[in-house]
């Protein structure tokens, strides 16, 4: 299982794009064409009083965007930067309607194409993030990268998300 | 064709709209003949809008609506609470059928057919009463005999008009054509004047006509055809003899061959033929077909028609998308701008600085011309709750009386397109739990009839828009008990009166004991909150037992270019708008620190102020340095806000900052800076209102 091929087996699913990024050390993958571009860190305006993981607004091109620090978003340390940190341009979907959001991550790693057949479940137990968080699993040589659902990690309305991974955490650290 | 026919729709939306309102005043004063020329006049502009667009069974429709109404104006009905009644159901049903033009929804079909024939029993219901109640004026009619058709009369017409008719734009042809709709003719030009095609000169007329017309109405149509050129022409009307003369052999052969001679009609071998011929009519096959009389009434009003037709041409009508570039277009020359004036600071280049100077003068006018464009009065939503007064108010049995005032000050238009629902339900509330009905007003002394005021002015940067009735008004302990029961407060929390109104916009608060199907579910009042809030605006409710209830609600007057004041906290760039900017001090800042009751004196007075720093968290300076007082009004406070430096003015086109946002709407959005920078736009009246709450609650607990 673990060296059988993806290409031997493509009787229905289709092969798609794939952009995968690290944060910290775990990999985490979302499809390319949500991505609508990379850019490097410029001079990103904070927001008075705006929740951490917020970092604030940057001139793309003409028009504001927010950043967010993914990290934070998933209960890990906020980010910090380097030469690799970048900023992801995403286009999300929240309640039917398109808009555009930047997400800072410690680094990219590359573009693939997988077959959709190939993307596992995600584990109901056992992961450390919202299962709705998690579209599914990829199972890369030895280790997993974990594929997106980039709408329910970036959409607005979840500001109270937050406070949840936050008590999650919490609980994690008294257990 | 489809985007003719949006066009078509577009205004015949327009033209609805005018009618309704028309028609509501109509209501109130019904003796107003300015209105019920302007119902006529709408009526006619539709008809001839539908017909030329084919649209037949609109056309007839509104035709017949228009008799009615061509009736009244000339005296011959009256105006009665039927009629009305009729014609707003027949504008409802407009409503609806101008999209379903060939009546394919059943239920319109069967609503046109009921609707004619109330129309038509309304008309002859009419001639009916007429020929009883005033006999007389039909004996007048020496020639007259009852139905109207039959009457028939020739008239001779001779029309020349001056050689300078051209130059306002005039065209003869038109009145010649007009006046041939009256009924069967025989026109002759004449070209008599033409001298050689040398002295030609096409801006000035020299033709001339005669013109022989059968005409069922009395010559004062035919006058009414040349209302508007008689300064500018020859014209004489005179009557040839009281029957069909056209329709003779004799004498279209006679006219025809005097048209061919291209001569001048000998005027009394004109009435000697006529006279002759006059007595002797052999009835003759028409040479045109006869025209309905009600068509005679109506397109001899044409004159009426070129009025509305001046009207329109002093506006042009303009996409909103093309509109929305234009100012997406403007903003970004804005932008351009403050990086050529940044530029010009840094290499100080005299020449370019005139430029640069010369560039901003010109993209501050053109700012403030692409705004107004966007701009329209708010007199068009008014006219619309007219009818939402008129029928809620019929509903509910009550009395009610709508007063607009300020129709004429100006919004942007998204605005107030959003503005249209909450308006609409805060009316709807004042009717329904506001007013009382009539019985109840008597006896606590005040007029039977309501009053409902609509009340829109200008104040800075704002707009405010006042909705007041004069009803029993909301009871501050009512809600205030209601606020305690659903657990908002303790009941001994203390509130302004202003605090426990706002408890109205909370989801699911609502005090009417009967909810009915009009309002009172306590849904509503917080969606209009929020709609507001969305548009930067604010709502304020104010209220008195048995006097009244007034809200209020502030809006900005357009949302994206403001002229502000930039200044920078902890190397942070901030935008205040100008417009609230009352006067700048610099103060050291020992004076603001450990200061407990947060009120600095300034010019010897006392100003409470807001340590921008210190509130958003940003590390405070040390006390040897010294701060920025940015003194602000906000309604009748003034509040200093303290800053590290002010950069200078700005003229900032101000983009939202998105919805992640939204808790942060102290920032109304952010603006890009010559260098690519941004700088966030503080909106000044939350500020203050949320570190003054801020401040009030520190010293509670």
């Amino acid at each position: 299982m673990k060296n059988e091929h993806h290409n031997d087996k493509h009787m229905n699913g289709e092969t798609k794009s794939f952009l995968s990024f690290k944060l910290g050390e775990e990999n985490f993958t979302v499809p390319v064409m949500k991505i609508m571009e990379i850019l490097e860190v410029p001079k990103i305006t904070r927001v008075p009083q705006s929740p951490n993981f917020l970092v604030g607004v940057i001139n793309l091109r003409g028009a504001v965007l927010p950043v967010i620090d993914t990290r934070i978003k998933f209960g890990m340390t906020p980010i910090e930067f380097t030469i690799n940190t970048c900023i992801l341009v995403v286009s999300i979907e929240v309640n039917e309607e398109i808009i555009e959001v930047g997400a800072l991550v410690d680094s990219v790693s590359e573009v693939f194409e997988l077959n959709t057949e190939d993307i596992k479940p995600a584990p109901t137990l056992a992961t450390r993030y919202r299962a709705d968080y998690v579209q599914g699993m990829i199972h890369e040589s030895d280790h997993f990268i974990m594929l997106l659902n980039i709408d329910k990690v970036f959409s607005s309305n979840d500001l109270e998300s937050i406070t949840e991974i936050k008590d999650n955490s919490q609980e994690e650290k008294n257990n | 064709m489809e985007e003719m026919k949006a066009t078509y729709i577009q205004e015949a939306n327009e033209l609805l709209e005018n009618l309704e309102s028309s028609l509501l005043s109509l209501e109130d004063n019904p003796n107003d003949t300015s209105n019920i020329e302007q119902v006529f006049r709408v009526m006619h502009t539709l008809k001839g809008n539908s017909s030329m667009f084919g649209l037949s069974k609109i056309a007839e429709f509104v035709h017949d609506l228009e008799t009615i109404y061509d009736k009244i104006r000339q005296g011959e009905m009256e105006l009665t609470k039927e009629i009305l009644n009729t014609t707003l159901a027949s504008f409802d049903h407009l409503n609806l059928i101008i999209i379903d033009s060939d009546l394919e929804d059943e239920k319109n079909k069967e609503n046109h057919v009921v609707l004619i024939h109330k129309i038509h029993g309304l008309i002859q219901g009419s001639t009916v009463s007429q020929a009883v109640v005033v006999p007389s004026e039909i004996a007048e009619n020496t020639n007259a005999t009852v139905i109207p058709d039959n009457v028939l009369r020739t008239y001779y017409v001779h029309f020349e008009p001056k050689t300078e008719f051209f130059l306002d734009g005039s065209n003869p042809l038109i009145l010649v054509a007009e006046l041939c709709q009256l009924g069967k003719y025989l026109v002759v030009p004449h070209f008599h004047k033409v001298t050689s095609i040398d002295d030609f000169n096409p801006t000035s007329c020299i033709t001339f006509w005669e013109i022989y017309i059968e005409s069922g109405g009395a010559k004062d149509k035919i006058d009414e055809v040349f209302v508007f050129a008689e300064s500018n022409a020859k014209i004489e009307v005179v009557e040839l003899t009281s029957s069909d003369l056209i329709s003779n052999k004799e004498f279209a052969e006679k006219v025809q061959e005097l048209k061919f001679k291209d001569q001048l009609i000998d005027r009394d071998v004109l009435f000697e033929l006529a006279a002759r011929l006059g007595k002797s009519i052999v009835p003759d096959l028409p040479i045109l077909p006869a025209i309905d009389a009600n068509e005679l009434l109506a397109e001899s009003k044409n004159t009426q028609k070129s009025e509305t037709k001046e009207k329109v041409v002093s506006s042009i009508r303009v996409s909103s998308d093309k509109l929305d570039e234009l100012m997406n277009l403007v903003s970004e020359l804005v932008t351009t701008q403050a990086s050529l004036t940044l530029y010009n600071q840094k290499n100080e280049t005299p020449e370019l600085e005139l430029i640069s100077e010369n560039i901003e003068k010109l993209s501050r006018r053109l700012r403030d011309i692409a705004f107004g464009m966007t701009l329209v009065p708010i007199n068009n939503m008014f006219s619309r709750f007219q009818r939402l007064v008129r029928d809620v108010s019929m509903a509910l049995n009550k009395e009610v009386q709508f007063v607009t005032e300020g129709g004429e000050t100006e919004l942007d238009k998204s605005i107030i397109e959003t503005l249209t629902d909450p308006l609409m339900h805060i009316i709807r509330n004042s009717l329904d739990h506001g007013l009382e009905l009539p019985d109840v007003r008597e006896r606590l002394g005040k007029p039977r009839k309501g009053t409902v005021k609509l009340k829109a002015f200008y104040s800075g940067i704002s707009v405010y828009i006042q909705i007041i009735d004069d009803g029993k008004g909301i009871d501050v302990n009512v809600i205030r008990e209601k606020a305690v029961s659903k657990g908002f407060i303790k009941s001994d929390d203390v509130l302004t009166d202003k605090e426990v109104f706002d408890f109205i916009f909370y989801p699911g608060f609502s005090t009417a004991a009967v909810v009915t199907d009009i309002s009172g579910r306590g849904v509503g009042m917080d969606v209009v909150k929020r709609n507001i809030s969305e548009l930067k605006g604010s709502i304020v409710v104010e209220s008195q037992v048995n006097i009244g209830t007034t809200l209020t609600i502030k809006l900005p007057l357009s949302l994206s270019i403001i002229d502000g004041l930039l200044v920078d906290v902890a190397n942070v760039y901030y935008i205040i708008p100008l417009s609230v900017v009352d006067k700048c001090y610099e103060v050291d800042n020992f004076e603001m620190m450990n200061n407990f009751n947060q009120l600095l004196v300034l010019d010897e007075k006392q100003v409470p102020f807001i340590n921008v720093r210190k509130e958003f968290g940003y590390e405070e300076m040390s006390n040897s340095e010294k701060s920025q007082i940015i003194v602000v009004s906000d309604a009748d406070r003034r509040v200093g806000i303290s800053v590290d430096h002010i950069v200078g003015e700005y003229q900032a086109v101000v983009k939202p900052i998105g919805k992640y946002y939204r808790n942060q709407d102290f920032i109304s959005g952010a603006t890009i800076l010559g260098d690519g920078s941004i700088a966030l736009v503080m909106d000044t009246h939350k500020i203050i209102d949320l570190y003054t709450e801020h401040a009030k609650f520190e010293l509670k607990s």
